[in-house]
């Protein structure tokens, strides 16, 4: 994927920390965090590992990963001894194939670069062995233009459609409404995804052979020069959505109920501007104009823009991660 | 020798118990199937009402479904139900004096409103306006449980609109309550992509249906037509038509949909499905709706009579066999009506004409395996055209009369290309190689994007530059 390299992805950075909140969160659904094993693809920095680590090191973690030379790489970026994290050298698919059904609690982050129908089978085969309490979040790309072009002449048309079908061949089995054309603005494309993934839950948890279901807890969609979106949802009984509710319901970006994902577009702000708009934080909503106000200067083309910018930073202020030029 | 006790009784009691009906007939049907029965009574009624042919038959006619939790409504303004049809409508199974009271009508067994009644609550009103009748008839719990009583309340309402139905169904059993909450999705997307397919041909026709107030879109089969230079080689469609001498009408179409796959198209798919849903294989039409929707089983000839069985290499092959009777008894349908009677006779005769126009186009993708470049371009020549379009086109095709056939009717035969070297002087070479040593030498061709195997053709290419 082009853009900037894996661990300086800001918007990636706020869907990553929201991971770290949820997990923050479990022990009020009686879940003892040192129950669960973290597994996911953490890439050659091992980013993600690092900061479960960091903050929950008590959660043991297995990380895959396919191709032979990030592996290595990831060896040498270890952030904790081998008891805690097990590297495996495999394909995310072979190991969710072979994984077998057990008791003990997960959190898996299949962390897709792509969108591929594998994306959705492998969820589909993982909600099948995970048990109650068990943390899924599921990040594929979502960017509209892999499957839509703007059609200026005929020939262009004979190839919108052509992408159309191929979309609808590829992921038929999984469109909310198959007949219709999507609608390829980037936050409707992100929705579809997003139904997508809620057919995907009721093909594998379906209400009629069992009471456990996959609740949403969060959804987000973004662009670090490529457009991705990212769903975070714990299997849990049916009948016991208050639990879950309760269990979130103090979060800010909590999406519980299937509502339309949350856009994360957090502005580049220097250091220095980050510390002068921090001292404005928390507050309450709109906090767009105030912080404009107490910035004094735009930080985008005009206002409306600039608010939005600023209202984008103080929801994910937290989850900014600081980019500093240090002596290795 | 023991005594006998002598029976009493002249005659026993052999009446149905309506718990049959309730509980055992509704599982013969799949829910999604129940309502598309309901479906068709409702292009039963336009038929009723407007028994014209023409291009949009069905314009101006719509048919509305709500699913909610305890709740399913389907309304149309398709004519409603004559009062002089009560006695029929309402009863169990179709009584032998009953004459089909418009021609191509497919409610034939009379039990499908029924059946999907009884699959989905306890409770159900259908109000129906039908010219000078307004009426709504209730069927309760209490009448589902009353084993003795038949009869059915009925009273006059005052009906708003044109001519019509509303079916109204309340206290779903849980597990249909559970299909419109809890997998509502899951459901609602099931049942569009079934209307869009089964209903494809009907709703082309003009017929609206909306499913929670979305607009269904047809999903109909479109063949590969040359339409250039007819009398030359070109990618066209083999063409069967006929009329039976029980008066019913055939038409077949079998072709290419999309460029035959490459192989490296087939090994991806082997090694992971790549497609969720394939428009290949055979769909069988019944007066307008579809019954089978893109087989690729023996049930439609693949596999048997030297036609090789389905493989993802004839993903590109689609047909359509459309059979259209006044008498709906003479079509090859179960009483579900969307399953195909397979053992059915004029079915049988013109399954041998399906395995005839299918093994063309099996043989021309065996013909081109490996030079898909060639046959792709070949496709890329004519348009994708859906059957009715077809069907005028065949018009100017010369047919070929058989008389003395199984079945006898008019054919057309596609001549398609053949590949000018003969195949035993071409031989394939495959090998496997890492994926990134293949990317490697793709961008020392200048395009690290290349398919695998143009990567090896020009390897070959290269080598053999040197090599003569």
């Amino acid at each position: 994927m082009a853009g900037p390299s894996y661990h300086m992805r800001i918007n990636k950075a706020a869907d990553r920390f929201s991971l770290i909140e949820i997990i923050k969160r479990l022990p009020k659904l009686k879940n003892n965090l040192d129950e669960y094993t973290y597994y996911g693809f953490g890439g050659p920095f091992l980013e993600d590992m690092r900061l479960i680590y960091e903050f929950y090191p008590e959660i043991r973690m297995i990380s895959f990963e396919e191709i032979r030379k990030v592996f290595l790489r990831q060896k040498f970026h270890i952030p904790c001894g081998p008891e805690q994290l097990t590297l495996e050298n495999c394909n995310v698919t072979n190991f969710i194939d072979n994984l077998e059904s057990t008791d003990e609690k997960s959190i898996f982050w299949l962390d897709y670069t792509d969108l591929d129908l594998i994306c959705f089978t492998d969820f589909e085969k993982l909600l099948n062995k995970l048990s109650q309490g068990s943390v899924i979040k599921i990040t594929i790309r979502a960017d509209p233009r892999d499957y839509w072009i703007i059609p200026k002449n005929i020939e262009n048309r004979r190839q919108k459609s052509r992408m159309i079908e191929n979309f609808r061949r590829i992921f038929g089995e999984y469109l909310p409404r198959p007949s219709a054309v999507p609608s390829w603005k980037s936050e409707d494309f992100a929705y579809l995804l997003q139904e997508m993934m809620q057919i995907v839950v009721q093909n594998s948890l379906s209400a009629d052979i069992t009471n456990l279901t996959f609740y949403p807890i969060s959804s987000f969609y973004y662009s670090d020069s490529t457009w991705m979106f990212s769903i975070t949802g714990i299997i849990w009984p049916r009948t016991d959505f208050e639990a879950v509710e309760d269990a979130f319901k103090d979060w800010e970006f909590k999406n519980l109920v299937w509502n339309r994902p949350i856009h994360i577009d957090i502005p580049n702000l220097s250091t220095k501007e980050r510390l002068h708009l921090q001292k404005h934080l928390p507050r309450e909503r709109p906090r767009g104009p105030v912080l404009r106000a107490e910035m004094g200067h735009l930080i985008d083309e005009d206002i409306i823009r600039t608010e939005y910018a600023l209202e984008q930073y103080a929801a994910f202020h937290r989850y900014f991660p600081y980019f500093l030029r240090g002596i290795p | 020798m023991k005594e006998t006790t002598p029976i009493d009784e002249k005659q026993i009691n052999a009446a149905p118990l309506k718990s049959f009906f309730v509980s055992m007939l509704t599982r013969d049907i799949d829910l999604e199937d129940s309502i598309l029965d309901l479906l068709d009574n409702c292009v039963d009624g336009i038929l009723r009402s407007r028994p014209d042919e023409g291009n949009q038959p069905y314009y101006g006619y719509k048919a509305e479904i709500r699913l909610e939790k305890d709740l399913f409504l389907i309304s149309d303004n398709c004519g409603g139900i004559p009062w002089n049809l009560h006695k029929y409508a309402f009863r169990m199974g179709r009584d032998p004096e009953r004459q089909s009271d418009a021609p191509g009508l497919v409610g034939y067994y009379g039990i499908g409103m029924k059946r999907a009644i009884f699959k989905m609550g306890r409770n159900c009103s259908i109000s129906t306006k039908n010219i000078n009748h307004q009426y709504q008839v209730e069927i309760t719990q209490d009448w589902l449980q009353d084993e003795y009583t038949w009869d059915l309340p009925v009273k006059n309402i005052n009906w708003k609109g044109k001519d019509g139905t509303i079916i109204k169904i309340t206290n779903l059993y849980s597990n249909i309550s559970k299909q419109f909450e809890e997998n509502s999705k899951k459901f609602t997307a099931n049942l569009e992509r079934i209307i869009s397919t089964h209903y494809a041909i009907i709703i082309e026709k003009g017929f609206e249906i909306k499913i929670n107030n979305q607009i269904v879109v047809p999903r109909t089969t479109k063949l590969v037509f040359d339409s250039h230079q007819l009398e030359q080689t070109g990618i066209r469609p083999f063409i069967f038509k006929t009329i039976t001498s029980d008066n019913v009408d055939v038409f077949l179409a079998v072709g290419f949909w999309r460029p035959p796959p490459s192989e490296n198209e087939i090994n991806e798919e082997k090694e992971s499905t790549k497609y969720s849903s394939m428009d290949a294989g055979w769909t069988i039409v019944c007066n307008d709706r579809v019954v089978v929707f893109c087989d690729r089983s023996e049930l439609t000839g693949w596999g048997e009579a030297g036609v090789p069985r389905f493989h993802n290499q004839f993903i590109a092959i689609s047909g359509v066999v459309e059979f259209r009777s006044k008498d709906p008894g003479k079509l090859p349908t179960k009483t579900t009506k969307r399953g195909l009677d397979s053992s059915a006779p004029i079915y049988l005769q013109v399954k041998n004409k399906m395995r005839e126009g299918m093994k063309i186009f099996t043989d021309y993708t065996n013909k081109w395996k490996g030079r898909e470049d060639e046959s792709k371009k070949q496709i890329s020549k004519g348009e994708n055209l859906p059957l009715r379009e077809i069907r005028q086109k065949s018009e100017k095709l010369s047919m070929n009369t058989t008389s003395r056939t199984v079945i006898p009717g008019e054919q057309y035969r596609p001549n398609l290309p053949k590949p000018e070297l003969p195949e035993s002087t071409a031989r394939r070479i495959s090998f496997v190689k890492e994926n990134i040593k293949i990317k490697k030498v793709a961008a020392y061709f200048g395009d690290s994007s290349l398919d695998p195997s143009d990567v090896g053709e020009k390897c070959f290419d290269l080598v053999y530059q040197e090599a003569k």
